[in-house]
């Protein structure tokens, strides 16, 4: 019973992943990868075998005459501990990208009418802010075809003045 | 003599301590810290380099494998590294890839060299080794993530918004066949208890047909999405254009390159059957790569997006050469898989060395695009480079007495072989129209008349960097011209590491897993 629910958790979150990361958006994007990877740490999770048992810990080496299936597998802990730090990480580089282009291309939203994590184009004020703050951050990096692009039209007018 | 097993952890751990230690010195001024970065980064290749040479002629030379159980834990229950022939050709080859890549950055690399560049490309050649050296499933996936999570950051370095964008792309497409990659090791270990891989080569036979394809169809999904298979291919010729030329170069050359050895490694080992009965559809996708990559290639007008589809097309030359492996004639079996594993030798080199050249094409006139005329007469103003990436292009078209000749002959006759008629039509189909798209790169980015000034910040301008920039391509493609010539010696290798692929019985009996507990079987 508890192994049929299990598996049906696991599916509704991956379905539910698979469905938001098909959207358009991006915020749903990050969301349906974030329950993707607890479908995915939650199937880890069941191929433990869901069942009660003594935790794995032998006090006494020598005295040891237990049964070795009467101890819970520890292993499946520590596989997910492992999947858990890695999609943490990566789900922290996604926001930080999708960030970084939103405050690149502004005003190009590709989120659905009435989300309520749409984008809302910057204030004046607040986009000189940004501007900036990455000037300052060296972060926008001197983009070398824009720059050339730049300087042969700033030479053409040169040259037709 | 026999190895001390000691020395596999070391390219591991090699590349961790240079970039632990280049990140220290990130801060050191605005010059200085790039400066001692490169110098960390160059001692680290050439001592990678150095290990890969030793452990390379340990397993081929004496065809032995290398086995190190961490800690002295028995298989199943510790951590296992394995080095056989093959990881020891990948290893090599990537160490090579490696040691030409750093001088080239240093030669063409803007800003971005101050971004910590050499730190981040020795976490991703760690990252790269340990999958190449992992012999189990989860340590295998994460060494991938290890080497994914660099190369995000490698992508979208320096942060312009075509990086961006083909980077979120790029990270949500492999995040997704990492779940799944993961998914199937959990069922692994659910079904069979044990994640070693010699172990579940032994245990696969006690699960029911139906896992097992189970298994081998997830594995194969993401392994496909990462080698960039049909039709899993589109994250590749979407990202790969858009980071420096340095980046894109050993991405090209490297990356596609794991997940190819991960099916050579995995299928042969654990799903021997299943790679027999599904040898039609191995084949079918091998056909399908190659001619997607190569129609792609000829679609698109920029100069490293045209490289970028090739790459796609060759992978597709070595999961023929798996597919037709995949039969019950062992001597036909250990030929064909010899035969794509000099192709995987060929195409690495290849493949980058025409990145690069092409990348320092597109550095000179500040532009990639074929059609406008922005990138023509590069032969009269630098002959060398010219002459560098013509050879490359008709090694990789496959032109004698290249190394893309002698693996593509390889292939072709083991088909042929086989009876395998119509990929070999593919096959051939395909190295013709390979032709026409170099033919077509070198009319539009080399010959003709000079029309546009060579860009201000052009690597080739500075004596230095000239050097830099171009004697590394000079040495790769020299490397690929020697395999050509010297075939012999070079097949007789990559057949010792295809028959140590096949040896199922050999490999679980290196690794020696112990089976102390009994596999669960549900009933």
């Amino acid at each position: 019973m508890l192994g049929l629910l299990h598996a049906v958790i696991v599916g509704i979150l991956f379905g539910t992943g698979t469905y938001m990361v098909l959207q358009r958006s991006p915020i749903r994007l990050i969301l349906g990868l974030g329950l993707l990877s607890h479908g995915v740490n939650l199937l880890l999770f069941g191929a433990g075998q869901l069942r009660r048992g003594l935790p794995p810990i032998i006090a006494d080496k020598a005295t040891f005459h237990g049964e070795i299936a009467a101890f819970v597998d520890p292993l499946p802990q520590a596989l997910i501990l492992t999947a858990i730090v890695i999609s943490f990480g990566i789900t922290a580089f996604i926001v930080v990208l999708v960030n970084r282009r939103n405050t690149i291309v502004r005003g190009e939203d590709e989120s659905l009418p009435g989300d309520p994590f749409a984008l809302q184009p910057l204030s004046a004020q607040v986009a000189a802010i940004v501007e900036d703050d990455y000037e300052y951050l060296e972060y926008t990096l001197v983009d070398e075809y824009r720059q050339r692009g730049k300087r042969t039209q700033s030479e053409q007018e040169a040259d037709s003045a | 003599m026999s190895l001390n097993p000691n020395w596999l952890v070391a390219p591991i751990v090699l590349p961790l301590i240079a970039a632990a230690l280049g990140l220290v010195f990130s801060r050191w001024g605005y010059r200085q810290g790039a400066q001692i970065q490169r110098l960390i980064a160059l001692l680290a290749v050439t001592g990678n380099l150095l290990v890969a040479l030793l452990l390379l002629s340990v397993t081929i030379g004496q065809n032995e494998r290398v086995v190190y159980q961490m800690g002295l834990w028995p298989a199943p229950y510790g951590i296992t590294i394995v080095a056989d022939g093959l990881s020891a050709i990948m290893l090599t080859l990537t160490a090579i890839l490696a040691a030409a890549i750093v001088p080239y950055a240093m030669g063409t690399l803007d800003q971005r060299e101050r971004m910590n560049f050499y730190p981040l490309l020795l976490f991703l050649l760690m990252g790269v080794n340990g999958a190449f050296l992992s012999g189990d499933l989860f340590n295998l996936y994460v060494f991938f993530e290890v080497l994914l999570m660099a190369s995000f950051v490698l992508l979208t370095l320096g942060g312009q918004q075509a990086q961006i964008n083909s980077g979120i792309r790029y990270v949500v497409l492999n995040l997704m066949a990492s779940i799944i990659f993961l998914s199937a090791a959990g069922l692994a270990y659910g079904t069979m208890g044990t994640l070693n891989m010699a172990h579940l080569a032994q245990r696969i036979d006690k699960v029911p047909p139906a896992i097992g394809a189970l298994l081998a169809g997830l594995l194969l999904i993401a392994y496909s999405s990462k080698a960039g298979l049909f039709p899993l291919f589109f994250w590749l010729p979407a990202s790969y254009h858009t980071p420096h030329p340095a980046i894109t170069a050993f991405f090209g050359g490297l990356l596609t390159k794991v997940g190819i050895y991960t099916l050579f490694r995995i299928f042969p080992l654990i799903f021997p059957t299943y790679l027999v009965a599904w040898q039609p559809l191995i084949l079918t996708i091998a056909g399908f790569t190659m001619l997607t990559g190569v129609f792609g290639a000829m679609s698109v007008g920029t100069l490293r997006r045209v490289l970028s589809f090739h790459v796609i097309s060759q992978v597709g030359y070595m999961v023929m050469g798996l597919g037709l492996a995949a039969t019950g004639n062992p001597v036909l079996a250990s030929f064909a898989m010899a035969a794509g594993i000099l192709y995987l030798v060929h195409h690495m080199i290849v493949k980058t060395a025409l990145l690069m050249a092409g990348g320092a094409a597109e550095l000179e006139m500040g532009s990639g695009i074929l059609a406008s005329n922005q990138l023509n007469g590069l032969v009269g103003r630098r002959p060398l480079l010219a002459v560098i990436f013509f050879v490359a292009a008709f090694s990789l078209a496959g032109i004698p007495p290249s190394s893309g000749f002698i693996s593509k002959l390889g292939l072709l006759q083991s088909a042929l072989t086989g009876s395998h008629w119509w990929i070999a039509a593919v096959s051939l189909v395909v190295s013709v129209l390979t032709l026409m798209s170099m033919v077509r790169l070198w009319q539009n980015a080399f010959t003709g008349h000079a029309t546009q000034p060579i860009y201000p910040t052009a690597p080739l301008t500075n004596r230095e960097r000239r050097w830099l920039t171009l004697g590394p391509i000079a040495v790769l493609v020299l490397l690929s011209l020697s395999i050509g010539l010297f075939s012999g010696p070079v097949f007789q290798w990559s057949t010792v590491a295809a028959t140590q692929v096949l040896d199922r019985a050999g490999y679980i009996a290196d690794v020696a897993p112990t089976d102390v507990i009994e596999m669960v079987t549900h009933e």
